[in-house]
């Protein structure tokens, strides 16, 4: 019996997995001027603040990261007093239930610098979050490849002191103790511990110290914590707009974080963002198909033009010519013989009796 | 879609088609055969007089498509594995409009014409390829006739068994109608229905309602076969119209127009069967023009 179809056994089909990464990058002026803040979207709510790559009215705009800020009720920042205040214990809770998890009694663990999460000491109780849209991380983030710079210091308006955090080493040295999966620790240039980033969660955590030394504003230091405090605050250090004075620390991250809202806070996030860039995972599962033509098969074929009043073209008048045919096309079939996928050569292959080929049709899931 | 860059190494462009993601949605996708196919190929092109390397020349360079995603728009003609290598002549699907007389004859339109309801039937009286396809009392039905249409290989001769058909698929768009059997009193028993509505029907041999017998007329008979060599099997069927098509004209509305048919104005939709052979893969559509009294 002639046959158009032919069977693929067990062995004429695999499974491969491939991880596939993208390059990132994310200037500051997106985050914070090229389009005027057209593309920063706030939320009645005020809880958090979206980032998108273009005026988010735009049918064009990717949606790539948001921002939010928050404080552990434990924070010394904790006052009711504090704008937004149960907003942003709400947020740190949030977040760390999610990215840390709950302690053996239930309650919610703060985030940790190193991640030891025994103890008190190297606390991120006052926090900084950059939540990348599934648009941009995929599946995770590649460990290894973030970098993010920040400014430091300066005026609002002119904002300096650049200081680069990365996950360096994470490509071996990383925490697996997050209910959130994988997460790396953020390194400035002199080794600091200053935030975390989870790597399948696709979410940073910096530390809000970074902006400021917090025991300057009467935050209580952790003694024998080498990673805070950071950075003195000065007169010009400026964090966010509002609020600002020119007296020394009123217009620094800690005033932000209690006297501005979440969305000041991360307006002022933005205007000191200076870059941003990772590598993104794609996780590639793929079935290759070994589709063997083997020297006996598919010689003839079912075109209308193959033949002419019922003769077959390719062999002219001689019946001992071997018949040809030409492959272009690959199709894979379902049991009730339906098109499930189909696979396109770029060039005609000629297959005769002389021929065997075995085509690899990789689909990745 | 854009032709595939020809310019370097041979690259295989895959992609899951329409009907491939819908049933992984749906949780039954399994894939257990393969076939290859040649849709673009014109094989006019090869030139086996010069018998050189320089016959297929212009044939091999001919550009490629990339893969469309609709699984009713690729693997239109497929290669086919046949033991003897020393074939000259392949069997081919034909439509036979002189078998019986006007009962199976194309409409002056070139489409098989169907009233689809009784009222329309009214309007044509006895017209050549008009078909009562609502009531289906005219005896009217469509025939595709297999076999070598070579008179080098005589009406007498038999077709190598391993290319005769013993068994067609019908592809017909489900919106429309279904399909009968030519006496209209048994329906084809439906295999399934893929994403874009096109109903698939598996018709064998010895299936109830006659679909496909063979074809035991040995001689050249030109006023009722229109194969002129070898002759393998016979596939006859009716086509009967949807409810959506009797109920009301709303479809006509839709995806139809209003054309003239023998001077009387109907609504119309055109579409079109087609049949293939599950043996060799030869297929030949079907033009058919369902229409409605206005």
């Amino acid at each position: 019996m002639a046959q158009t179809f032919k069977t693929l056994r067990d062995s004429d089909r695999t499974t491969t997995r491939t991880l596939l990464h993208e390059m990132v990058p994310i200037t500051g002026t997106i985050a914070s001027g090229t389009y005027t803040d057209l593309n920063i979207k706030n939320y009645s709510h005020g809880m958090f603040q979206s980032v998108y790559d273009y005026p988010y009215l735009s049918g064009s705009a990717n949606h790539i990261f948001d921002l939010t800020v928050g404080y552990s009720a434990t924070s010394a920042l904790s006052a009711s007093a504090s704008s937004q205040n149960a907003k942003k214990i709400n947020i740190y809770n949030e977040m760390a239930q999610v990215l840390v998890g709950f302690d053996v009694t239930g309650n919610v663990r703060p985030f940790d610098r190193d991640g030891d999460l025994s103890g008190n000491t190297g606390k991120i109780n006052e926090a900084i979050f950059i939540c990348f849209s599934r648009l941009l991380m995929k599946d995770e983030i590649k460990k290894g490849s973030f970098s993010l710079t920040v400014a430091t210091g300066g005026v609002y308006s002119a904002p300096e002191d650049n200081l680069t955090l990365t996950d360096s080493g994470s490509t071996t040295d990383y925490r697996v103790n997050s209910p959130a999966g994988e997460y790396g620790v953020l390194y400035d240039t002199r080794g600091k511990r200053l935030g975390l980033l989870y790597y399948q969660a696709g979410i940073a955590v910096l530390t809000a110290s970074i902006f400021g030394n917090l025991s300057n504003d009467a935050v209580t230091t952790v003694a024998g914590d080498s990673d805070n405090p950071l950075i003195p605050v000065t007169a010009s250090n400026y964090f966010s707009s509002e609020n600002g004075t020119a007296t020394p620390g009123e217009s620094s991250v800690v005033h932000a974080l209690t006297g501005s809202e979440i969305s000041g806070n991360c307006d002022g996030f933005r205007n000191r963002l200076v870059t941003m860039e990772f590598q993104n995972t794609t996780e590639l599962n793929s079935t290759i198909y070994f589709c063997r033509a083997n020297h006996n098969e598919f010689n003839y074929s079912s075109n209308p033009t193959y033949l002419t009043g019922s003769k077959i073209r390719v062999k002219g008048d001689l019946a001992d010519l071997p018949p040809v045919a030409y492959i272009t096309t690959i199709g894979l079939y379902s049991p009730d013989r339906v098109l499930m996928a189909v696979a396109k050569l770029s060039e005609p292959i000629r297959k005769d009796p002389t021929r065997d080929f075995t085509m690899r049709v990789r689909l990745d899931f | 879609m854009a032709f595939l860059d020809n310019s370097g190494d041979i690259i295989l462009d895959a992609v899951l088609t329409d009907e491939g993601r819908m049933r992984m949605a749906k949780g039954n996708f399994q894939i257990t055969h393969f076939a290859f196919g040649d849709d673009e190929i014109d094989y006019s092109l090869f030139d086996a007089t010069t018998g050189s390397v320089y016959m297929d020349v212009t044939l091999a360079q001919t550009p490629v498509l990339e893969a469309f995603t609709n699984n009713a728009s690729s693997m239109h003609s497929k290669l086919m594995t046949v033991t003897n290598m020393s074939h000259l002549y392949l069997p081919i699907l034909e439509l036979n409009e002189v078998f019986a007389g006007t009962s199976t004859a194309k409409h002056s339109s070139e489409n098989f014409v169907l009233c689809v309801t009784e009222d329309t039937e009214d309007l044509f009286s006895a017209v050549t390829g008009i078909i009562n396809a609502y009531t289906r009392d005219d005896g009217k039905y469509i025939r595709v006739d297999q076999g070598i249409d070579n008179a080098d290989v005589p009406p007498g001769s038999i077709i190598d068994p391993e290319l005769n058909e013993t068994q067609y698929m019908i592809d017909i768009d489900n919106r429309l109608g279904s399909i009968i059997s030519s006496a209209g009193a048994t329906s084809a028993r439906l295999s399934f229905i893929d994403d874009d509505g096109i109903a698939r029907y598996y018709l064998s041999a010895p299936a109830a309602g006659r679909f496909v017998f063979d074809n035991d007329i040995f001689t050249a008979s030109p006023s009722t076969q229109v194969i002129s060599g070898a002759r393998g099997t016979v596939l006859q069927f009716r086509i009967s119209p949807s409810i959506d098509l009797t109920s009301n004209s709303a479809l006509f509305d839709k995806i139809g127009s209003t054309v003239s048919v023998e001077g009387t104005t109907v609504k119309n939709i055109d579409a079109y069967v087609r049949v293939t052979g599950v043996t060799t893969g030869y297929r030949i559509d079907i033009p058919v023009r369902f229409i409605r009294k206005v």
